[in-house]
């Protein structure tokens, strides 16, 4: 009752005139730069802190929390209608959502997208509402052992990612792993692979990759497909059946659940959770083998995903006074800007705020939805623009996008390498969503892992005795069994009959049986 | 137009590194604003006939780190201050140039030798990361103005540990099992604050086992969850978790107790004769003349004086501790003869 009570309290806060137009102006903003490939909810709400100084620190945090959670909500619509990726959290989006869109379903892959991240989002405020305290200490119990042993789960989906060629789907997240690992190491402040260019000390964006190997790749694809037939399917109804909403209902509450609990770890954030849950329904679906293809599960996913860690990253911020990812880091220098010190009194200290808040993020959902559906027809005309308008676009949005984020010339470089490269991996067979989880999940495995062992005085048993490691260890080994026995019983027949040619397509079929090669835009 | 300049930069020596205080990824800097400032008209334009100088153009005060960092926060408190309090008659913009550690936007500054209408904000790192072979440019291709406020380092440990003292910390670190978080990487501030208390306490700091988080929050979540046993960050940061009583500081780096924790004990008090500042500042290109140094002296010195700023810096949990350009750079120069001998000490140089 004392909850409700601070709830309605919260929402004659957030239900003001003056601060429904923060909102209002927040989700707005957020979705309008989300959408521009590129520019994310970092650099959305790093526009708005000028705008912010100087506001009244309520209203300024729920328009700056506004713009976060609208640049998600946004950046799905770029990765569906351009495999461009308007924000990091919605790469994996766009490996089900852009095939949707190549077949005509551009529509129904936006509504999937505005739906599931309404519902995500919203079951992220219930738990955010409810179990925000609590949390905190499920938040500190993720040490260095525990994130090391979350991204080593998360990187067994390489295996299922990389579709029918299980070497080239490692190539690949091995490139992505050293790709991580460039810059000055943070545990031991040497450089690695900078080749002496200051530009490098810091390492290579994420998002400039993203870019790269999508976006500009896909650019290059249907250039050199010229005067093939652009076979782009016009846009269908948007309407989803009740048999398509009973489908994705599943994957949707369970990824905005574990959405929610990986955005609370301050070390994992939104991009890790929409790849890990999509992994998840990747095993999880009987039709796990179409993902990839354009399954609307595999658009559903992610996007709940995505939007549930969005909001439960501010569990940490709030109740710890730790950001949980780049964009909370902002949000929180901001916050220190204006004059409030989120941490573990804030709750007890400044309750209008806290409970302001949370009301804001429930009218901010519900807007999104509002304003998103009616626009999906506007926003899926893109499909129908004429290639020879639709190519340059593309890569005046990817290039202004990455300049935005460090105004360096040196980084469009690195961007045009990037295209290059995945236009290369496509034309090679290299799937290059393994590429994106090496790098994501890559850096931050290795990091932990070293400091892992440094706490332990290099004793490995540490991953094995702490249970929550040892856990996530064991599911990480579980979900890789199948497709090793295939490995090993396909191994082992070619070395009974290395002539046998049963054996040497069983190898060949290996991790998943998935045809992948017959996806309109073969990404393995 | 003077051109940034990307020459070559040696590797780091082994072992040794910048601060790298902004967590996770490279943050977007999308709001600096680029103020469309053509060349310095040269230091003669804006000098009047009794010798004094002021601006002729707008002010550009560069953050060499993304937005919402800590020198962001000081580059945009003091321009917006400047020009609230009518401290100055021109504009006054704040410009990010991330990367490197911030060299990066060292570099541009540099690149603008002599230009008087370009200011960058500064604190430890500035000596660090050249020490460590990672920049072009170190302070003394600058022109120090003034130093403004300092923040100082806290050590602390989970609210249950048995260690009460700073001795205690210090035995317990020697040990080697004990293992002490800090905020940035090896060789960088965190990890010099904890060397140099650990020497002044008697002990072999490169015995100490020293956990790099990415930033003080993250080492903080550590200590809570007890995957280190102690951590070492800057005092605004530890604010919020000192005042819940989570968790508790053995030691403050400040000459006197601090009035934002005013029971926590200094490092001095406990004879452990070591005090290390987060001081933070303003600097200018190379050459700059003695009227335009005066200048910005005077203006900073204004500046500080103001209820606005001390409300500002009473916030962010900031002491005042001006110095001018001279008495800044021998204090630079100092310091890091002081840094160069912790950092051997711990076997990093």
């Amino acid at each position: 009752m004392g909850m409700l009570d601070q709830l309605l309290h919260g929402f004659s806060i957030a239900l003001t005139p003056q601060n429904l137009l923060f909102v209002l102006i927040g989700v707005l903003a957020g979705t309008v730069i989300g959408i521009l490939p590129g520019l994310g909810p970092m650099s959305a709400i790093a526009l708005m802190i000028p705008i912010a100084y100087g506001m009244e620190p309520t209203s300024a945090i729920i328009m700056l929390a506004g713009v976060y959670y609208g640049a998600i909500f946004g950046g799905s619509t770029s990765s569906i209608l351009l495999n461009a990726p308007g924000v990091a959290g919605t790469v994996a989006t766009s490996f089900d959502g852009y095939p949707m869109a190549l077949r005509g379903r551009a529509g129904k892959a936006l509504a999937i997208a505005a739906i599931s991240s309404f519902v995500g989002g919203t079951i992220g405020v219930v738990g955010l509402m409810a179990i925000a305290p609590g949390l905190a200490s499920f938040a500190v119990s993720f040490g260095p052992t525990e994130y090391f042993a979350l991204m080593v789960l998360g990187l067994t989906a390489v295996v299922s990612l990389g579709g029918n060629n299980l070497v080239k789907g490692l190539i690949s997240a091995v490139v992505g792993v050293m790709t991580a690992l460039v810059g000055i190491d943070s545990q031991t402040a040497i450089v690695r692979y900078t080749f002496d260019l200051p530009e490098l000390y810091e390492g290579v964006e994420f998002l400039i990759v993203a870019l790269g190997v999508f976006a500009l790749a896909e650019v290059l694809v249907m250039l050199n497909r010229r005067g093939q037939g652009g076979a782009r399917k016009g846009v269908t109804s948007l309407r989803l059946s009740g048999r398509e909403l009973g489908r994705i209902a599943p994957p949707t509450l369970r990824s905005s659940v574990l959405g929610f609990f990986t955005g609370v770890l301050p070390g994992a954030g939104a991009t890790v959770a929409s790849f890990l849950s999509y992994s998840m329904e990747k095993k999880i679906a009987r039709d796990g083998d179409t993902f990839g293809q354009g399954n609307p599960k595999g658009v559903a996913a992610p996007e709940a995903a995505n939007n549930a860690a969005a909001v439960g990253s501010f569990v940490p911020l709030m109740t710890l006074g730790v950001p949980g990812s780049g964009t909370t880091a902002i949000l929180l220098g901001a916050l220190l800007v204006l004059g409030v010190t989120p941490g573990p009194t804030m709750l007890a200290d400044n309750p209008d705020m806290f409970w302001g808040v949370v009301a804001s993020m429930y009218v901010g959902s519900v807007v999104l939805l509002v304003l998103n559906l009616p626009l999906i027809p506007v926003f899926a005309k893109v499909l129908n623009t004429p290639r020879a308008v639709l190519v340059p676009l593309v890569v005046v949005f990817c290039v202004v996008g990455v300049y935005g984020l460090s105004f360096s010339v040196f980084d469009l470089g690195l961007l045009a390498a990037f295209g290059a490269v995945g236009f290369l991996m496509r034309r090679n067979g290299f799937p290059a969503a393994p590429l994106i989880l090496g790098l994501i999940l890559g850096g931050l495995m290795e990091t932990n892992m070293r400091r892992a062992l440094q706490i332990s005085g290099g004793d490995w048993g540490v991953f094995a005795s702490e249970p929550i490691s040892a856990g996530l260890l064991a599911v990480a080994l579980l979900s890789l069994l199948p497709a090793l026995v295939r490995a090993v019983r396909g191994l082992r027949r070619g070395r009974v009959g290395p002539s046998s040619p049963e054996a040497a397509t069983d190898a060949g079929a290996v991790p998943d049986g998935g045809s992948e090669d017959q996806a309109p835009t073969p990404r393995g | 137009m003077l051109r940034m300049t990307k020459t070559h930069v040696s590797p780091g020596t082994p072992g040794s590194g910048p601060a790298r205080r902004t967590p996770g990824f490279r943050a977007a800097a999308v709001g600096a604003a680029l103020p469309l400032v053509l060349a310095a008209c040269g230091s003669g334009s804006g000098t009047a006939e009794d010798g004094t100088w002021a601006p002729t153009e707008a002010i550009e005060i560069t953050a060499p780190a993304a937005t919402g960092g800590g020198w962001d926060t000081l580059a945009r408190t003091g321009a917006r201050l400047l020009e609230e309090e009518g401290l100055v008659d021109q504009s006054v913009q704040v410009v990010n140039k991330p990367g490197a550690g911030g060299a990066i936007g060292w570099a541009y500054v540099a690149g603008h030798g002599g230009d008087p209408h370009k200011l960058f904000v500064t604190s430890p790192p500035v000596l660090l990361v050249p020490m460590a072979g990672n920049s072009d440019h170190d302070h003394e291709d600058f022109t120090p103005i003034a130093r403004l406020a300092t923040d100082y380092m806290v050590y602390l440990v989970p609210a249950d540990s048995d260690v009460e003292t700073f001795d205690e910390l210090a035995a317990q670190a020697e040990s080697g099992e004990f293992s002490v978080g800090g905020g940035s990487g090896p060789g960088s501030m965190d990890h010099v604050a904890l060397a140099g208390a650990l020497t002044a306490a008697g002990t072999d700091p490169a015995s100490a086992n020293y956990i790099p988080f990415d930033g003080g929050g993250e080492a903080m979540t550590s200590l809570l969850g007890g995957h280190v046993d102690a951590a070492v960050v800057g005092t605004g940061e530890a604010l919020g978790m000192l005042e819940s009583g989570d968790m508790r500081a053995v030691g403050i780096s400040s000459p006197e107790r601090v009035e934002a924790v005013s029971d926590v004990p200094t490092l001095v008090e406990q004879d452990v004769d070591f005090t290390f500042d987060i001081w933070r500042g303003v600097m200018a290109p190379g050459d700059l003349d003695g009227a335009q140094v005066a200048y910005y002296e005077e203006l900073f010195a204004e500046l500080m004086d103001t209820e606005a700023w001390q409300e500002e810096s009473a916030r962010l949990g900031w002491t005042d501790a001006y110095q001018d350009s001279e008495e800044f750079g021998a204090f630079l120069d100092d310091t890091r003869d002081e840094y160069a001998e912790i950092l051997t000490e711990v076997g990093l140089q």
